[in-house]
Order: C-alpha cells, then structure tokens, then sequence
C-alpha cells in the first residue's frame, strides 16, 4: 500500500481583511474571510457555498495568489506563494487558472477572442508563434466552438458562448488547478446545464483539481465531490457533498438547504426561515458569526468561537444531532 | 464603431487647407502694400487688404496653420503625457498616483492666464512658448480621464483573467488597458484641441502669443479691433475662420463621443401609434383581475419591425399567482411592462388588449393609466436598488405613492401612520426609524421589502413582479416568497411572477405560463405542466434544472434565436429533439390539450 499522494494545494488558517487604510479613514476593517483551512487534491473538485459577502470569492483569489492572505499560508504543490520568487511564480501562473461569473466582463471587447485565448500560451512562451493559431483552434473545438470563431470578437458570442471561451482561455495554459467562481450564475439553466457538462468533461479529460464557487447548492451537488459551507468568511460545514448535502449537520447548512426552492414536492421540506439579514462583515457578531439568526442559538453561542470538528463548527451539533 | 462622416470631413478639410498653404499660389503673408492699406475685396485680394496692406486671405490662411498647429502639438504633447502619467497612477497606485495623479491637482488650482503670462515673461512670447503652455494647462484633464477609465477598466474580469495568466503590468497596461480606453481619450483630444484653438488666439490677442508680423487669427483680430470703424470687414474674416474650425471640431467631439458610446444614441420616440380598435364582440373575462388578450410587441428596426413578444394571452384570477417562466429573450419582461405602459421607448403595443378588472388599459390615455400605475396595477423589479430613488427616504417614496392615488387630503400624521403600518406589514423591523432611512442603507432583503411595501400601499388588483428574488440570496429569497405569498392571500390580488427560475416557478405558483422566443408555448396550472409537460421545450427546461440526486443536467444544444432571425415554422425546432418536417413548415397554433391546459407543439398528443 502506498501513502496517499499529497494535496496540489494547501491552505492554512488564510485570513483576508479589506480597508482601514489611509489617513482620514477611520472605517472598521472588514474581515472578508477568516481563519479558513482547505486542501485540495489533484483531480478533486471542492464546491465553495456560500451567500453574497460570505467571501468565497476573496478565498478562491488568495488560493490562487491573485490576492495576498493578511495572515496564514497556501502551498501550491509545496510551494508557498506568498514566498515564492518571481521566477517561481510565473511558473504557478501557468499552473493554475480562473474562470469568472460575468461572461460580459471576463473577455476584452476590444480583441478577437482568438487573440485573447493565445494570451497565455504566448505569455509563458509556451507554443512557437507558428502554432499558435493551431493550439487556438483546438482549444475552441474543445469547448464545442468552431476554428472559425477566432477571429471574431466578444459581443458576437452569447453568453453560454462567452463562458465556454473563457473556459478555453483558462486551458490555453494547461494548469493543473482551476476556480471556477460561479461560472454558471449567470447563464440561462438551459445553457448552464451545456457549461456545467463541459466542465465535468474537461475536469476528468486534464485531471484538474477543481475549486468550484457557487451559491447554488444544486449545482454543487451535481458537480463536487467534497464542499465548504461558508458563512461570514468562516467555514461552517464541510465534508463529502452527500454527507453534507444529505445529511446537514450545522443549522446554517441546514437553513440554506431548506430554502432553495425545489422542483421536486416530495423534496420541499418544512422550511426554516432564517430570521434578518447576515450582519455586516465589519461588525461580525461575537462568538459564533451565525448566532444572530439562528434558531438553536444559545448564550453560550456569544461567547465562544466554534471551531471546526469533524467538519462541522457549530456547540449544539455535540447534542445528539440537532435537527430544527 | 460607426462614425457620422461630415464633421470628419470638416476638420479633415480644415487641416488639409492649412498643410496645403505653402503649395498655394499665395502671396508672402507678411509683404505690405501701405498704398492699399485697408482696401475692400477685389479681384486679385478676394478677402481685401489689411491695416498694412497685406493680404488677408493669405494670412488667414497661413493663421490656421500657426493656430491649428499649436493646437495639435500642445494637446498631443498633453494627451501622450496625460495617458503615461493616468495609466501609472491608476495602475500601480500607491505613491505612483500620488506623484501623478495628484499633483495635477495642483495644477488645476492656478489659474491658467496667470501661468501662460509667467511663462511668457520668463520665455518671451511665440509660438515655441504656446505650445509647452498649452500642454500643461490641457495635462491635467487627460491625466484625470485616463486615470478614472483605468480605474473603471482594471477592475473589470479580464483584466483579472490576464493577471491570473501571467501577463505583467506593462502588458496589461498597453494591451488591454490602453485600448479599452482610447474612446473617451479621443473625445478629451477633440475637446482639448478645439479649446485650444481659442486659447491661442485668446492669448495672442492679448499680445501673449505669436508675435507680429507673423500671421495668426488672434492677431488679425486684434489688429481689426483698431480699425474697426473705418473697415468692420477685417474684423469679420478671422472671426468667421475661427467659428467655423471651432465649430467643426465641436462637432467632430460629439460624432467621437456617440461613436465611442457603447450604448448608441438612443432612437426618438416616434408619434404614437394607435393601436386598432377593440372588436365589438370581445368581451372581457369578468372574473379575472388580469386578462391579457393576443398581446404583440413590436420594435421598428431599419430592417424593418421585429416583434419580441407575439400574440400573447394570459389570464390572471385574484388571489392566484401565474407565473411567466421563461430564459433570456423569451419577452417575459417585456410582456409585463407593456401591460403596465410602461415600455421602453424603442417598443410599441402592435395589437392585443389587456384587461384589469372588466376595463381596457392598453387604449387608456396616458393620464388614466398613470393613476392606475401604483393603484389598480402595481409592478415590483429585480434591482430595488435601481427601482428606489437614491435620494429621497424609503419612507416619503411610500408616501408619494400613498398621495398620488389618494382622493382626499391626507394629514402628515396620518400618512406617516400609514407608511409605518406598510413596512410593518412587509416585515421590516423597527418601522419607523426605517422609514427614515435612504435606500442604500438598506440590504438587499429590506429594499425588495421596501419595494413590496410601496407596490401594495394602494391595495393593487395585479401584482407584476419582474424578478424580483432573482438578485437575492436564497434565505432572503425565501423570506421574500413567503412574505409575497402571504400578502397574495390576504388581499386577493392577482399576482403575475415573471422569472426564469423552475423551482421557484414550482414553490409559489397556481398556473404557469412558459414562454420561448416571444410567444407562449404552454400554458396551465403549474402541478399538471410540471407532471405533464405538453410542450418538448418545457420538458427541456425541467431537464436542464439542477437534478437534486446529484446527476449532471441535460442541457439543451444551441441558443434562443434573436427575434430578427425567428425560424419560419415553430420557434424551438431547431432545438427540438421531436422535430418533424412538419414543424419547419409553420408556425404551430396554441391548441388547447386538456382542462385549462394549452400547448403550442403540433405533436402534444404523442409527448402526453
């Protein structure tokens, strides 16, 4: 038997903060995402949920070195990347990649796409210029768009069409890790269904290890093995998709399931219906972040933070499974 | 980019001219002739002889060239500057934009004729000293617009995806900043030059510029100002040249400016078009809050009227909710403004008629339906924030409505009691102090709560909600469903939910109405289309929603086809994974397949 391999990636206690710089400003920092531990294999696909302000987007860019942690570390294949030489990190460049929500703003109006999916390729030398246009070729054939659509530029493509270049743009450099960061938000289900299969596909073709954002647990569930349940920039769920999405543990988790609405009647389950709105990421509540709209909050919920056990961070969850 | 051709052709014509002047066959601007000093126009001097008896058409062309080109040299020399110095300030930041961007505003503080004097005294007047002048009064707005498009630019995706590929600050700014910038650059150099222009007349006119004998327009115009009673003539020409340039180049500013708007000029509302009278024999559905009858909607296009909603009917009970399920470009949206009037100004109702309790509203005059906006008919959107003026209260907003519909006076007490009792009802918490509050001080949740507040204060009939949980997070958008459920029920309105959403389409409706590119293809109560599509695209869209088993969607291949490129016979064919010859031959009609029940698919009977 052998030992199984390392993770790609590895994060450890990365903690964000925004803001409170400057000289007049005398605003809170706001803590986007704290504290949060996540790995990665190769090949693996790990949903990131969470609402708007949950800092699932501010994680997945300090996972990939686009933005620096305020505290904590991430190894990319045992490198740190906060520690990286330049040298070094042209090279994680390369080897790992991002796809964004908005197919209108992630391409350049004003080049072809052609030219845009040889971006990278050509940045990291990675083709001779003759082949380029070849390498082009096949990554739009790829993504189940024809050569002919090189040449064209992005307002002629529709939205599913745009998110399927983008993805061609993100394999142009062959990484090994890519976000996805809710790649099918904002497309119409009939084609987010059509993105979703081309990400499964390229996901098993390239074996790449794959952080997928989403606020929609259904998608997550159709497409992760593992996931992280966000809240307020904490984690506060995480494990295997079936055992959280099946069998939720923490009462946050449980809420989000509960309200997304559902197709199936037999589904619908007696909703709980969350109190309020999240508070400010500038003024989390002390102790445990959720507290304030939970139903099974108690006094003690104020006064200590939960921390992660067994994939859950929640005082109550030790009681012989809360259920609300 | 499209560009109108005449100014282009104006400022072309202008320069040309003067890069043209020393080919002429013109005479030496500065060679006097004192014997005809003042002469008027005759047929060797067209323009006539100025205060020295020089020619004046030839120094008012040779003017243009010194005018013309001081102009583009200072604002080349500033626009080069200004897009280095925008570009590393809005970039890099940090000291950077210090360095750059705000010691312009230092610039910006002294006032310009007191520069361009001290520099003319350090350097002594001319054209060589205009131009560095110039420059440096016009830096400060290049610098500032190219620092603000590359603010607006650098946090855009790509910007973000070309980062993430490895591309280095100098790349990003040259190839993909710098482009998606030269719009409005161009613009501030049209505007900087025609200014420019002035100034340097300006400026030699007060003896600060080029200096005599040399020709410029500022000093022929000042050298008339001396004369101008024995031959107001003289005055005339350099005036008229400079006008005219300024003016073309103006108007070259405004083409630059359209072209580069990515939003167009917005077309003008034609007259109105009246829509054909209601047939004698059609009588309204009594029972109905809301009855929509063969609604089209039609935008004239130069290739002549595209129709993005055709031949759409709905029907409505109080106290029922219908939803309107549909992906983008189905004309869901679009169906309900045009019940509320409330289409944008490109599109016009081509035929249809639409009834809120038994009475027309489509052939209303524009006063009438306006009382019935926020009154009998009340509509809620996606974006609240969008939807809420930013700059009144929440609280007064609700009021307006309350007053704009109320019959009588009402005291301010009691409408503050009103308004508190709506938000009450809409569950914002501590009502009162909300009132008080501006939108942006809200969340997302309270404002779509707000919203709902201001669309029922009247007691509406129809509720058409566009939307309006689409933009919220999923326990707000359960909050929100309950909440519009609940009022439903209470107050018996008719609500019509237009969404794209399937499941939330399967929590909250009583009948749905599903429609695809413009035109309804099936229609009945939500359990029944649900369990028993009649329709293949209605069938697809269930396959295409997340599977809760953990199974990857069946998409459904290709897009919605534009309405300028509608297939001759049904709509969805080319999509459809039931499609027969017979399908492409015409358009299905809507065929009534079973109790309250509709389907627009000639094979319905096959797929049940």
């Amino acid at each position: 038997m052998t030992a199984a391999p390392p993770p790609l990636l590895v994060a450890e206690g990365v903690t964000r903060r925004f803001g409170a710089r400057g000289l007049f400003t005398r605003a809170r920092p706001v803590q986007a995402v704290t504290d949060v531990s996540l790995s990665l294999g190769r090949g693996e696909t790990v949903g990131l949920v969470g609402e708007s302000g949950s800092g699932k987007s501010t994680l997945g860019r300090m996972l990939l070195g686009l933005l620096p942690p305020s505290e904590g570390q991430v190894w990319f294949d045992g490198v740190d990347l906060a520690r990286a030489t330049p040298a070094e990190r042209r090279v994680l460049r390369r080897r790992m990649q991002i796809v964004f929500q908005d197919p209108h703003s992630s391409l350049d109006p004003r080049r072809t796409i052609g030219a845009q999916i040889a971006d990278g390729p050509t940045i990291h030398a990675l083709v001779p210029p003759a082949e380029r246009r070849a390498q082009v070729e096949a990554l739009l054939g790829q993504v189940g768009l024809a050569p002919m659509h090189a040449d064209r530029y992005p307002h002629e493509f529709s939205g599913g069409q745009r998110q399927r270049i983008g993805i061609a743009r993100a394999l142009a450099t062959n990484p090994e890790f890519l976000v996805a960061d809710e790649p099918v938000s904002a497309l119409d289900v009939s084609v987010q269904a059509q993105v979703l299969a081309l990400l499964a596909d390229l996901r098993s073709r390239f074996g790449l290890a794959l952080l997928f954002i989403s606020h929609d647990l259904a998608v997550v569930r159709s497409l992760c093995d593992r996931v992280v349940v966000l809240y307020l920039g904490r984690v506060m769920e995480s494990g295997p998709v079936a055992q959280v999405l099946e069998a939720p543990r923490h009462p946050y988790t449980q809420a989000l399931l509960s309200a997304a609405p559902s197709l199936e009647a037999s589904r619908r389950r007696t909703r709980i219906l969350l109190q309020g709105d999240p508070p400010s990421p500038s003024a989390p509540p002390s102790g445990c972040v959720f507290r304030t709209r939970c139903p099974v909050a108690m006094p003690a919920c104020a006064e200590t933070v939960p921390a992660l056990v067994d994939g859950v961070a929640c005082l109550r969850v030790g009681e012989g499974g809360v259920r609300v | 980019m499209r560009l109108r051709p005449a100014p282009v052709v104006a400022v072309a014509g202008i320069a040309l001219l003067a890069l043209a002047v020393p080919l002429l066959p013109l005479d030496n601007p500065t060679r006097m002739d004192i014997a005809h000093r003042l002469a008027g126009p005759s047929a060797a001097h067209w323009l006539g002889q100025d205060e020295y008896g020089r020619d004046v058409l030839t120094r008012l062309l040779w003017g243009a060239r010194v005018s013309l080109s001081v102009a583009a040299a200072s604002s080349g020399i500033a626009c080069l500057l200004g897009i280095l110095l925008g570009l590393m300030g809005g970039f890099l930041r940090g000291i950077v934009e210090v360095l750059t961007v705000r010691s312009m505003d230092v610039v910006l503080c002294f006032p310009p004729l007191l520069l361009a004097l001290l520099v003319v005294t350090l350097l002594g007047p001319g054209a060589g000293t205009l131009i560095p002048v110039l420059a440096v009064l016009y830096l400060p707005g290049f610098v500032r617009v190219v620092y603000a498009g590359v603010l607006t630019v650098r946090s855009q995706d790509y910007v973000e995806a070309v980062r993430a590929l490895g591309a280095g600050p100098v790349r990003i700014m040259g190839r993909t900043i710098l482009p998606n910038i030269a719009g409005p650059v161009l613009v501030q150099f049209s505007l900087a030059a025609a200014s420019a222009v002035v100034l340097e007349s300006g400026l030699s006119f007060l003896g600060l510029g080029v200096v005599p004998p040399a020709p410029s327009w500022g000093l022929m115009i000042g050298a008339a100002r001396s004369t101008m009673t024995q031959s107001p003539l003289l005055l005339l020409w350099p005036c008229a040249a400079l006008t005219l340039t300024i003016l073309a180049m103006n108007a070259l500013c405004d083409a630059l400016r359209d072209a580069v708007d990515p939003h167009g000029v917005p077309p003008r509302r034609r007259g109105a078009v009246r829509l054909p009278a209601l047939l004698p024999g059609l009588v309204p559905d009594r029972g109905s809050a809301l009855e929509l009858r063969n609604l089209t909607v039609a935008i004239d296009t130069p290739r002549g009227p595209i129709h993005p909603v055709r031949d759409v009917s709905l029907r409505v009970a109080p106290g029922e909710t219908l939803a309107v399920v549909g992906e983008s470009g189905s004309g869901k949206s679009l169906t309900g403004l045009a019940v509320l009037g409330l289409l944008p100004p490109v599109a016009r109702i081509e035929q249809g008629a639409a009834f809120v309790e038994g009475r027309e509203v489509l052939r209303l005059p524009e006063p009438a339906r306006r009382s019935l906006r926020g009154g009998a008919m009340a509509m809620i959107f996606q974006d609240p924030l969008s939807s809420l003026n930013p700059v009144h209260r929440i609280g007064d907003q609700i009021a307006e409505g309350l007053t704009a519909h109320a019959r009588t006076r009402q005291s301010a007490h009691r409408l503050r009691q009103r308004v508190v009792d709506l938000l009450t009802r809409v569950g914002i918490p501590d009502p009162a102090a909300r009132a008080r509050a501006y939108p942006h001080e809200l969340s997302g949740g309270m404002r779509q709560r707000a919203m709902i507040a201001m669309a029922i204060a009247n007691d509406p009939r129809v509720l058409i909600a566009d939307e309006p949980t689409t933009a919220l997070d999923v326990t707000i958008q359960a909050q929100v469903l309950t909440l519009l459920g609940d009022l439903r029920r209470e107050r018996g309105m008719g609500v019509v939910f237009i969404t794209h959403s399937l499941p939330v389409v399967a929590e909250i409706a009583d009948r749905v109405a599903v429609m695809y590119a413009g035109e309804i293809v099936e229609q009945g109560p939500a359990a029944t289309v649900f369990a028993r599509p009649l329709h293949p695209y209605t069938s697809a869209l269930l396959a295409s929603a997340p599977r809760e088993d953990g199974g990857l969607p069946d998409g459904i291949p290709g897009t919605v086809p534009l309405p300028h490129e509608l297939p001759p016979g049904c709509a969805f064919a080319p999509r459809c994974r039931h499609r027969i010859p017979a399908c492409d031959a015409q358009r299905p009609a809507l065929v009534e397949a079973g109790e309250d029940h509709t389907s627009r698919c000639l094979r319905w009977r096959e797929l049940a």
